[in-house]
Order: C-alpha cells, then structure tokens, then sequence
C-alpha cells in the first residue's frame, strides 16, 4: 500500500534520511524507534508529503503503485486525510483555541467528503465515540482548554480518522501525556488499528510504548534504519550494537538497584552524544560510539545484513 | 545525618474566581508532606503532572513558602530565615532544573554561569570552576563556548556543573533527565551516581519516570494529587507496591517489554 | 547567509541619510544657516544655492542640515532620557512585583493619559517655550512607554529557568537584573527606542511648528514649516523641503524600527 524504497533526504548540511526502505500494508502495526535526530520524524514527513522544500529527493515512495516521490501539493492534499493522517505530540498545540473541537473534526470531513453539517455532526459524534470520549453530544461543543490532555489528544485522534484514512501515523502521541493516560492513548490506537484493519505507524523514543503498541520494528539512528523486524523478537534479542546498547541504557524499575557490596549499580550507557546531522560519519552513524567498532566503519556504509537488515559491519550471516 | 527535613508542608493555590461573590475556590498543591533526606541518599518523588512535586521542589529551594509546615535544612527554618540569611546559606542546597535549554543564559558563556553560584557567594576562584567542569567531564576550555554550542546532555552536564561547584550538601533535580535522550539519560544519572558517592551529597530527585526513580534513589515518596500515597524505602516499595497508583506507575515504565 | 528584511534596508538608509547629514553639519554646510541675505531671497536652485533661498535669504540647504542636527539631537536626548527612566522603572517594577509592580503600572496609565503637547504646552506656559522643554515633554511621554516594554519583556525573563538558577545561586534581584534580565530585554528596548525615534522628532516637529521648540535662530524642519505656511501660494517648495525631510526621517526611523524587530524576533527568523 505504502512503499518507501531507498529514500534519502538530504539537505544541504547532510543526509536527515538515508536509503530507508519500508513497507506498510493494511493493517499493520509499525513502531519507528529512535532518539533525537534518528530521521523518525522525517520518515513520517516522508509518508505525509511534507518534506521541507529545501531537500533533496532520491528513492521513491509509492502509494498503491503510484510513485509519489516528486508529486504536486496539489496530489498530495487528496492523499492527506483520506489515506493516511497524522497525529502529534502536542495535543494543545494542534487545536485551535478558538475553536469547538467538534467544529474542527468536522471540518476535513465537510471539505474532502461534501458531508452536509448535520451529517459531519453526526459523524464527529460517532468517533468521539469510538475513540473513547464519554458524553460525545456535549463534548463536541467544547473548547479545547475545557478538555484534559487525554481528552485533547482523543479529540485528535478523531480529527485524524474524520476521512477514514487506510494509515495513522502518530509522532510520539504519548510523550506529552501522563503514565496512566499514555498507556490507554496506546491502547486505543491499537484498537482501533484492529477494528478499522487500519495500518499504525508509532514513532517514539518510548521502547516500552513501542512494545505495547506494535507487532514490527524499525530502529533508526542518523537517518539510518539499523535494525528491523519483529518487534518482540528486536527487543528481546536485538544484534545492532546500537539498539542493543539502547535496550540496556533504559533504567529498570525492577533492577536491584545495589551490587553485593552496597554500591549503587550504574547504568550501561551509549558513550558520546548523537552528533548533528553535518557530522554524521560518511560510513556506518554509529561508528565513534559503537562498542565493536572496526577501522572501516566510519567510512564505509555497512549493507543490510540477514532476516533483521541490521546495518553493521560487525554483523556478517555467520555471526547470526 | 538528617540533611533536610520537611514536616506537614502544605501548600494551597488561589485559584480564578467562578463566582462574584464566595470566597475563591482553592488548590491544595501538596498536602501535609513530610520526608528526611539523610546526607549521602537519595530521596525520589514520583508522580505525574499536576501530583504537586514541582510546588514541593520550589519548597525546598524556598522560591515558594509553604502554607503550613516547615522545612528544616540542618536544623534551621529556610523560610524563617531573612533573605540576606537565606542567600548565604543557598550555596549548601542547589538545584537542577528539567530544560537544560533554558536553564542557561543564553547571551552568557557557560564558564560565566557556572561561575555564577561563586560570584554570588562573592568568590573569584577560576579553579573551582575548572575543577567543576572535570567533574562533570567537560574540559575546563569549553568555558568560553555559548549554550548553543552544546548537545543537551552536555548542557545538562553544564548546569550540574554549576549546581555542584559551590559544594553544595543538598542537590535538588527536578526532572533533570526528562527532557533528554534515553542513551543520554543513563549518563547523566550514573554523573549524579557518582557525584553523590564522591561528595556525599543528599539529592531530592524528582521524576514522573518510576523508572528513572528508581535507578537512583534510597527511599521513595509517591505522590498523586499532593497527597502521599507510599514513602519509605525504594527496594520496599518496588518490589510490593500497596498501592494500585503505584503498581499502575510500574506499569507504565515497562517493568517487563 | 539570511538576506535581511527590505524594512530594515531601506530604513537604514534612509536613517544612515538624515544622520550623514546631521553630522556633517557640525563641521560643514554650505553656508552659515542663519546668514541673512535679504537682497538673495526666494533665489531659484543654483550651484551656490543647491535648494535656493527662502524669504529671508537664507540658504535652505544648510538650514535643512542644521535642522536635521536639532531634531536628531532632541529626538536621542528625549528618547535616552524618557527610556531610561522608563526601563528602570519598568525593570523595578518586574523584579519586586506586588504593589510596586501595581503602583509603577497605574502610574504608567496616567502618563498615557497625557496627551505630548498638552504637556509641552503646559511647560511653555510656566517655564516659557524653549527646546528644552520641548525635550522634557518628549522625554516624559516615553517614560510610560519604555516602562511597560520593559517591564512586559522582564516579567517573561523572571520565569526562565536560568533566572530560577541564578535565584538558586543566592544572587539578589539587583544582581540578576544587571546580568541576566537587561541583557536578555535589551532587543526590545533597542527596538522599541528605535520607533520612539521617529515619534519624537515628529513631536519635536510639531511643538517646533507651534513655536514650543526650536526658538530662532536655531534651525528646525518644523519652523521651517510654519515659516514656509504663509508663503504656500508664492513658494510652495519652501514646504515641501522640510517636510520632505520629516517623512525622511520619521520613515526609515519607522521602518529599521520594524525591520530590526523582524531581525531580533526568534519567530519570525524562522519563517524567513
């Protein structure tokens, strides 16, 4: 349905993205992991068609066949809302103070379907309800301050199901939000990827909510996808040193927290800091942090190895 | 040897009046809290937004005065104290704060801001700085450089660094790790870690990540709606929360992926 | 390289023009400004006369440069001084707050209330007209002006978190004023002053045109205007040359002030 093959990104102060390929069918549940700088988020303006003006292209991107790669913002406004949406992290942010929030789900729904304004009413009413907002009728009428942050990004949520889109992607729809409200945001996502046989791309830093969110993985670092597959099997066995250093940098709850000798444990941890894009290594990104690093890596761009496509020179079909 | 010690700290907000008439609605922020934070340990407070952690943290560093209760920093009241008292004693209790973006001048050079806590104290003592600046493992000629010229784990480093060159026996991190990336984040805890080893610092460690908590700290306060719903040791409490609050909160920090 | 605005171009130009000329007037103009030369007047533009003469003789070219040094001067002094009572009270008021921060402010909207020349007048009335006056009454309607930019601009400042550490520091209000909060308002107070600019020497035009400023001999565009009013129908030019020059001036003092915000604001560097 929706294809990225090889696509780069690059600015004129480096590559945001670099020969990423991914697949997306109806249905399915993608996690998109990685910090600051990863590309995630460009990945993600990638499948919107809301690259910056200022990058350069190469690769394709096709939806259903169609190579969308160089296609007008004309094209790609019939595309937005009705095949795929996006949601953000911010759910204040998104919404228009001014505006009742059942005013601002109608609206795709009056532009790109022609509904007439009983009818949007009584769709917006039907998805705040099916994403979980109590008391629809009267909700809709509310301003966005008078929501929770919750409720906010619920509202949200129905904004971008108002067109019925074939995929959602979410950019870190839980990190504004509390513990206990981020895990039903998740759930809800998860449901509703299920119900409608709507495909999910989840982008967060949140290995956790990642877990809980999707069945498949992608883990990126400098633009690069370094590891994929499925995403129980990454996070429980993951062989890029990148996610694999990831996984252990996370603090558990559960750890004792004190060795034998009453000293408090230290974390594992990733030495270095995520350099900016202009300082990307030409060859492997993780090459000057990387833990198993060989003379080559910073020069040569490591091949997608075996069944996980990890990029790493360290990795050969043997090794796995 | 008790650092700190907060007794029934109350703290109430006015909040917008909804009625011409009646007195204003109120919000109590934090209610009826009291914790010790023992020289050497780790004192962690979790909860979300709006659990009062913040109004406590602000508490502690007397920018706020509570409603009822005290806070005793080795035996003296910090909110009885005269301001010009109070800014002598500040050097032994510094804080950490979430944004390491903006919790820097940005017009100043961050040898200017580390030095800063000195100035105030009325020291010009180049060598503490650069001993600071080792500390927190950042080369003392990096002080010449601007906040924007560093990564924000750097500047966090930057803004430890500062909090921890007037020798300070409390340290206070509100949210010090949050903002910042999960390969960064074990950094900065283990720097704290190994600090607090060092200098036998008491930390106050304040998070809305358990996990992150509980990485770190000794004794446990879990806060929801200002009220305390467990606080004793960190290992009792992870290990057989009482509350269902505090299971849901393990939860979410992904005790199993 | 980010291409600058086009307001700020042009506005610096313009200001760079009205400015050339001031200064230059210090140590030359064509002729001495004040030079009488009754058989000369009313000449037509010509290589001694660049503009010609007015109704006395006088050359209006070196009255145009000498004028453009008085308007310039009053309109600094005016503007440093109004600004500077203004920023300090407004940085009072935002660093002790409470019922300083209410009085500064009240005080604030009751120097709003005055309209300038009412205030010039009223000045003129006890002390009589002189342009120091008319500098007094500028500088009094900037105070308010520059105490609420100021002080707007120090309340968002007080809330960093890099003021909280410089509090956590043990630095007083004092302290933290000088280092961190002027520092960081200077961008507004420069642009804001800059706007200021151009409002004072039109209202050093004004009260000039009123004969509440420039007292003769002295030079100023608005004497000139006023001087050049009764002779519309019979030399309209000697209008027009002074006016011109206060759209002059008032424009690209007006537009750098613009462009400059455009330049210091963050928001909009980003849209560019």
């Amino acid at each position: 349905m929706f294809e990225l093959q090889n696509m780069t990104v690059r600015f004129s102060f480096g590559e945001a993205l670099r020969e990423a390929s991914l697949r997306i069918n109806p249905g399915d549940r993608i996690g998109i992991v990685g910090e600051s700088g990863s590309g995630k988020s460009m990945l993600a303006a990638c499948l919107m068609g809301m690259v910056p003006d200022a990058a350069e292209l190469t690769g394709t991107l096709g939806v259903d066949g169609i190579d969308m790669t160089h296609a007008s913002e004309a094209h790609w406004q019939t595309i937005r809302a009705r095949r795929v949406a996006m949601i953000f992290q911010e759910p204040m942010s998104a919404l228009n103070p001014l505006r009742r929030v059942g005013e601002t789900v109608a609206e795709p729904m009056r532009v790109h379907l022609g509904l007439g304004k009983a009818q949007a009413r009584a769709r917006v009413s039907a998805l705040f309800k099916e994403v979980g907002i109590p008391d629809p009728d009267s909700r809709l009428r509310m301003f966005p301050h008078e929501l929770s942050g919750g409720q906010r990004q619920r509202v949200l949520i129905a904004l971008a199901l108002a067109c019925d889109p074939e995929l959602l992607i979410a950019d870190e729809p839980t990190t504004a939000l509390d513990a206990n409200v981020a895990l039903k945001i998740t759930d809800l996502l998860v449901d509703l990827s299920r119900t409608r046989n709507m495909a999910l791309v989840f982008i967060s830093h949140d290995l956790a909510a990642v877990a809980r969110a999707t069945t498949d993985i992608a883990v990126m670092y400098g633009g690069d996808i370094v590891e994929r597959g499925r995403t129980a099997e990454v996070l429980a066995n993951p062989v890029h040193p990148y996610t694999q250093g990831l996984l252990a940098a996370r603090p558990d709850p559960r750890a004792v927290p004190r060795d034998a000798n009453g000293r408090r444990r230290r974390l594992p941890t990733i030495p270095g800091t995520v350099p900016p894009l202009y300082k990307l290594p030409q060859g492997c990104r993780f090459s000057g942090r990387c833990a198993v690093e060989r003379s080559a890596c910073a020069y040569v761009k490591p091949a997608p190895v075996g069944p996980r496509h990890a990029t790493c020179h360290a990795i050969t079909q043997d090794t796995l | 040897m008790t650092l700190l010690r907060a007794q029934n700290l109350t703290r109430r907000y006015r909040l917008p009046r909804t009625k011409l008439l009646g007195p204003a609605p109120q919000l109590t922020a934090v209610d009826n809290i009291s914790f010790d934070i023992t020289a050497g340990q780790t004192l962690g407070v979790v909860g979300e937004s709006g659990s009062g952690k913040s109004t406590l943290a602000r508490m502690v560093m007397a920018f706020e005065t509570p409603d009822a209760g005290n806070i005793q920093f080795e035996g003296q009241d910090i909110h009885a104290l005269k301001s010009a008292e109070l800014r002598r004693l500040r050097p032994a209790f510094q804080m950490i704060f979430q944004d390491p973006f903006s919790s820097l001048d940005p017009r100043r050079n961050v040898g200017w801001s580390i030095a800063e806590p000195l100035r105030a104290m009325g020291m010009h003592a180049p060598e503490r700085v650069a001993e600071a600046f080792g500390q927190v493992g950042l080369h003392p000629q990096d002080a010449g450089k601007y906040p924007h010229e560093f990564s924000g784990g750097q500047r966090q480093r930057i803004a430890i660094a500062r909090a921890i060159v007037t020798r300070p026996k409390l340290l206070i991190a509100d949210e010090a790790v949050s903002a910042l990336d999960v390969s960064v984040q074990a950094q900065i805890l283990n720097l704290l870690m190994d600090l607090q080893d060092d200098l036998g610092l008491g930390i106050l460690f304040i998070s809305h990540d358990l996990a992150v908590v509980a990485s770190i700290c000794d004794t446990l306060l879990v806060l929801q709606h200002g009220k305390a719903l467990e606080h004793g040791a960190a290992s009792d409490i992870l290990n057989n929360p009482a509350h269902r609050y505090t299971q849901s909160l393990l939860k979410a920090a992904g005790d199993r992926l | 390289m980010k291409s600058l605005p086009a307001n700020f171009t042009i506005g610096a130009v313009l200001v760079a023009l009205v400015l050339g000329a001031a200064a230059l007037s210090l140590v030359w103009t064509p002729h001495d400004p004040t030079a009488l030369n009754i058989r000369g007047k009313f000449a037509a533009p010509s290589a001694a006369h660049w503009l010609g003469t007015d109704q006395l003789g006088r050359d209006i070219v070196s009255q145009l440069m000498a004028a453009a040094r008085n308007s310039m001067t009053v309109a600094i002094v005016a503007v440093f001084l109004g600004g500077s009572i203004g920023v300090a009270l407004g940085l009072l008021a935002s660093a002790i707050g409470g019922w300083v921060e209410d009085g500064v402010m009240r005080l604030a909207d009751l120097g709003f209330a005055f309209p300038a020349l009412l205030f010039a007048i009223m000045l003129a009335a006890v002390f009589g007209p002189s342009l120091t006056n008319a500098v007094l009454a500028i500088a009094f309607i900037n105070i308010p002006i520059f105490a609420r930019v100021a002080r707007a601009s120090a309340n968002q400042v007080w809330t960093r978190e890099y003021v909280l550490a410089a509090r956590a520091a043990g630095m007083n209000k004092l302290a933290i004023t000088r280092d961190h909060i002027l520092p960081n308002i200077a961008a507004a107070v420069i642009v804001q002053a800059t706007i200021e600019f151009a409002v004072a020497i039109l209202a050093e035009a004004a009260l000039s045109y009123l004969g509440l400023g420039a007292q003769p001999p002295a030079s100023s565009w608005g004497r000139m205007l006023s001087e050049a009013q009764t002779l519309i129908y019979l030399a309209p030019e000697l209008a027009i040359y002074p006016g011109l020059c206060i759209v002059t001036a008032v424009l690209g003092f007006g537009l750098l002030g613009d462009g400059l915000r455009d330049v210091t604001d963050p928001r909009l560097a980003r849209a560019r």
